[in-house]
């Protein structure tokens, strides 16, 4: 039985935040994560922002959390070395009604701390982005865009450089107590775990995880969001994220946000669903999708269409009355050893360190932690060749061959960097997971070119037999074996 | 009966109706020429076909050699002739116009391969 | 900065073609830049017969039609760089280029020729509702994994799209042993040749339902069924009529796009009928000096006729790198009745040139007329004709004038 002193639940931003946090202190730490990557469910199922924290209650967590994640950031993108873009927002609105409500959130953004929102006419509006509609509109500055599965890969890869372990394809499907205090975690066919902490990030399954671990009650209500990727020929018409003005729900209904890489968002829609892990999206969803996208976004066209997804926000609401609840961060003196994360959605990509750093808070209050001298908060990540001027360019290829085959000709990635991402410091191997990590088949052709490569690749370095290669989700096999001649190819 | 094809033999791809009882044409029309006339009568008493696929190479710089045969063979026999074509396996280096199975089941064709695989 | 006389960009058939017959018109400096890691284009994965009847008189494979191409340009001693990616060109035709042997190149061109071929429609294009599951490929990559990775990629198969690819694929799967259960056409008719709905389907009791389309997809890891429904006469799902298909793999065969990001960077304009540049009946296109030809034009049907036109370019080509010019186009070549697109879309009316042209809808016993002004320029009867044959017909110059835009069409 492998032996911790924290093992965190779940290996999505907020749990791989938690990981890198907790590996500052001399502690054995584990993620167990039940799919074969990082940031597989919501984390990865968004909309890219760094949200500034006008929309959240004054005083709660979200509002907290989002507010000091938002302000660190630049510091964040460098250490980890994330693609990260400040680039403000626009919220538009058109009729008087619109005017109140911005106003209104001006107003709950400055007690919240948020700096520098005001509200602009529709010439400030030309200056900053002519295609948005309105008549007049907040400019929050602080606002940003970032990539949520490079964020997510380069805190797991931190906190794996600073001595986390992570275990994947690793589901916990049980709970004991042992008379010491000990946990002990069962798994789906990876044997047992021993810790002296839990810490329950399981997202979409935390009400079911926090029960496990001796918690009932907590109610989680999943709510779909559907979104199209559009071409990077209509992200060059979206400069900053422009949304419309929030609903009365305090929530914004579908926008058109351009990506830190330059395709473009539309969505997501809202629909309360029971199974929040069922990613199908659906044709009326689409169609709304179309409809709504083509008021914000003038080039919402099907010829940009590069394809959609679905994710499922998990909303922590009250059993009594339904309502939407902050974040819940807790420990409790009656079930000692579990910090319990139940319903962190939007702003949590945001608020993943900020949650991190207060799960330290409870651990230290109730334990001392020895700080490590030789933690390194700097990761480095691929060199992307795409990024690169043509000067630079030459300078990768002249270094390393590998950077002058291209494998993915739509995002220009080269064999240096899908290497790079296969031997990836968490031991990933699926097609998803190399494509996340590089960019490659995220293109227009959505690997039409690179797949055939990327599969081969996956093959001959890691020696994956051929109906073990695996799209993303566990049990996602692309092929069923050879054509001819059994085994070999 | 009246049945219409489409001739495979050359580009024209002529719609041809046949007016046939069993293995008795009584006329054909639509042919641009009499090779039309020949394939519809072929396709009603015996429908022949080449196919292509792939045989296995070892020591290649590439897994597979294409193949297809040098001649038409009875429908019905595809399969046969796939599983014939499956059993084998070439050693590299394989040339366009290698034979990999002389007189396929008999049938007066060969099976040649069509693409070059070097020796790696 | 490396200059070369001719850059070829894509060393498919049209590239080859394009090649040999540049030098056999006297331009020496060619370069074939090619990404893959041997000639040949798509080609080589075309394993089926059919090639060549009209070039060879025979009925080749993919791979033999490109290797007698392969052959020459070797014996010609044309220089083609493999393993080669294309960055970037230019207008003023320089060309950016990187390759793990050359490293990173930029070179300067007299005339650079597009011959880059093109891509398939991606199920994110279609926006087909339901999950994203393993099991779903376009025909041209599940071709390529069985042909020449020796990968199979599923037992059971629903195609959507009756493209020729599609039906060749259908063919391929189930001679390897997957049972194909059916091909799924939203048009009203199918949209490859009449001869691959017959050796592909028909020999196999695969059946072809038209008026058909995937509605939605299904299974979270790997596809468990597809929804099928009937469609209307403008393509919209049936509600009532959908049907579930258990299969673990979908092949689409929806679409072909010439793949034109470069031509774009170069700033050539493209047509939204074929989504190939404009090109004149020289094959250049906007740009000076820059000429396309093959499936990066137009998608082909035949690879003889690709030939035909690469031969065509090089042609005009050899003139332009001699010269320094070639005459002007002002008149315009346009589509018609029941015309989906022609190429050339521009002429001089003092040449001869090879029309080629697609109908919109299977026709039969129609008129082909191509008129300028009150003259008529050319008129043949058609038996039929269909979207899935492109026609192309020779105009001699001395039934053209100069003065008047010509317009082709079919009733």
């Amino acid at each position: 039985m492998r032996n911790y002193d924290i093992i965190i639940i779940g290996g999505g931003v907020v749990g791989s935040a938690i990981a890198r946090e907790l590996t500052r202190f001399r502690l054995s730490v584990a993620v167990l994560e039940r799919e074969g990557d990082v940031c597989t469910q919501t984390s990865g199922r968004n909309t890219g922002m760094l949200h500034a924290g006008f929309l959240y209650k004054p005083g709660s967590l979200k509002a907290e959390c989002c507010v000091e994640g938002n302000r660190e950031f630049d510091r964040v993108a460098r250490e980890l070395d994330v693609p990260f873009k400040r680039t403000g927002k626009l919220i538009v609105g058109f009729t008087e009604a619109h005017r109140r409500r911005l106003e209104y959130f001006i107003e709950r953004g400055r007690t919240n701390g948020v700096e520098g929102m005001e509200l602009i006419d529709r010439a400030r509006m030309d200056e900053i982005d002519p295609s948005a509609g309105g008549n007049f509109a907040i400019y929050c500055p602080t606002s940003g865009i970032l990539d949520p599965f490079i964020y997510t890969v380069a805190l797991a890869e931190n906190a794996v450089r600073n001595g986390a372990r992570y275990h994947l394809y690793t589901e916990v499907t049980g709970h004991e107590k042992q008379d010491d205090g000990t946990h002990v975690l069962h798994t789906l066919g990876k044997g047992d775990f021993a810790c002296r902490w839990v810490i329950n990030s399981a997202g979409l399954r935390s009400a079911k995880v926090s029960e496990m671990l001796g918690i009932p009650g907590h109610v989680l209500q999943p709510v779909k969001g559907e979104y199209f990727v559009l071409d990077k020929k209509a992200g060059a018409f979206a400069r900053i994220p422009v949304y419309p003005a929030p609903t009365d729900r305090f929530t914004f209904d579908t926008h058109a946000t351009p990506t830190v890489d330059g395709n473009v968002l539309v969505g997501p829609n809202s629909v309360n669903v029971d199974d929040g892990e069922d990613y199908g999206v659906s044709q009326a969803g689409m169609d709304g999708l179309q409809e709504s996208g083509e008021r914000m976004f003038r080039h919402m066209k099907r010829e940009y269409y590069i394809r959609t997804f679905a994710g499922a926000r998990p909303k922590r609401v009250d059993p009594a009355t339904g309502e939407i609840q902050d974040f819940l961060i807790e420990t409790r003196d009656d079930v000692p050893g579990v910090v319990n994360l139940v319903g962190i959605e939007s702003p949590g990509l945001t608020s993943a360190l900020p949650i991190a750093r207060r799960v330290v808070k409870l651990l230290k209050e109730r334990e001392r932690l020895e700080v490590k001298a030789d933690f390194n908060p700097v990761r480095k990540g691929i060199v992307r060749f795409s990024d690169k001027s043509r000067e630079e360019q030459a300078r990768l290829v002249a270094e390393n061959p590998g950077y002058g085959e291209i494998i993915c000709r739509c995002e220009t990635v080269t064999r240096a960097e899908i290497l790079a991402a296969i031997h990836n410091p968490l031991g990933v191997n699926t097609v998803n997971g190399i494509k996340v990590r590089t960019r490659a088949s995220m293109g227009r052709c959505q690997g039409g070119y690179c797949e055939t490569r990327i599969t081969a690749m996956i093959r001959e370095e890691l020696g994956v037999a051929i109906d073990a290669v695996e799209l993303g989700p566990k049990g996602s096999r692309m092929f069923t074996g050879t054509v001819k001649g059994g085994a070999g190819a | 009966m009246k049945r219409v094809f489409t001739c495979v033999v050359c580009p024209n791809g002529c719609e041809i109706e046949a007016d046939y009882e069993g293995a008795d044409v009584r006329a054909v029309t639509g042919n641009l020429c009499p090779k039309g006339r020949d394939y519809v009568v072929q396709e009603l008493v015996d429908p022949r076909r080449t196919i292509a696929t792939s045989v296995r190479v070892t020591g290649g710089d590439q897994p597979l050699a294409s193949v297809r045969l040098t001649g038409a063979i009875p429908k019905a026999r595809i399969f046969d002739a796939m599983r014939a074509i499956n059993a084998r396996t070439l050693a590299a280096p394989a040339a366009i116009g290698d034979v990999v199975i002389h007189d396929l089941m008999g049938l007066g064709c060969d099976v040649i391969v069509t693409r070059n695989v070097p020796k790696v | 900065m490396t200059h070369r006389q001719a850059i070829i960009i894509g060393g498919g058939p049209a590239g080859l073609a394009a090649a040999l017959r540049l030098k056999e018109r006297g331009v020496d400096d060619i370069l074939i830049l090619e990404r893959e890691h041997r000639l040949g284009g798509i080609l080589r994965q075309c394993i089926h017969d059919g090639f060549g009847l009209t070039r060879f008189g025979e009925s080749l494979s993919g791979p033999e039609y490109a290797q007698r191409f392969i052959d020459r340009v070797e014996a010609a001693g044309i220089e083609a760089i493999t393993d080669c990616t294309v960055l970037d060109i230019t207008p003023d035709k320089t060309v950016t280029a990187v390759s793990r042997v050359h490293g990173f190149m930029q070179l300067e061109a007299d005339a650079v020729i597009l011959t880059m071929g093109c891509r398939e429609r991606t199920r994110g294009a279609l926006a087909t509702p339901g999950t994203r599951p393993a099991g779903i490929y376009t025909a041209g990559v599940a071709q390529s994994y069985i042909n020449l990775q020796n990968i199979m990629v599923g037992r059971e198969a629903v195609i959507l799209g009756s493209g020729d690819i599609g039906l060749i694929m259908a063919r391929r799967m189930t001679l390897e042993g997957a049972h194909v259960k059916g091909v799924y056409e939203v048009q009203p008719y199918p949209s490859g040749l009449p001869r691959n709905i017959e050796q592909c389907l028909n020999d196999y009791d695969i059946p072809l339902h038209l008026s058909h389309t995937v509605v939605e997809i299904r299974g979270r890891e790997r596809l468990t069924s597809v929804v099928v429904a009937r469609c209307d006469g403008r393509f919209r799902p049936i509600p009532g009529t959908e049907e579930e298909i258990p299969c673990d793999t979908l092949i689409l065969s929806v679409g072909l796009i010439p793949e034109n990001e470069l031509s774009l960077a170069a700033r050539v304009e493209l047509d939204p009928r074929t989504r190939g540049a404009f090109v004149d009946e020289h094959l250049q296109t906007g740009v000076p000096g820059i000429f396309a030809a093959g499936n990066v034009l137009h998608v082909h049907d035949l690879v003889d006729f690709v030939s035909l036109e690469a031969e065509a370019l090089a042609d005009s080509a050899a003139e332009y790198l001699k010269g320094g010019g070639l005459p002007a186009c002002g008149l315009e070549v346009k589509a018609g009745a029941n015309v989906g697109h022609v190429i050339p879309q521009k002429i001089s009316g003092t040449r001869d040139f090879t029309l080629s042209l697609r109908v919109r809808s299977p026709l039969k016993d129609v008129r082909l007329t191509v008129r300028q002004g009150d003259n008529t320029v050319l008129s043949k009867k058609l038996r039929k004709a269909l979207p899935a044959e492109m026609l192309q017909l020779a105009i001699r110059a001395e039934k053209l004038s100069r003065d008047a835009d010509v317009e082709v069409s079919v009733e």
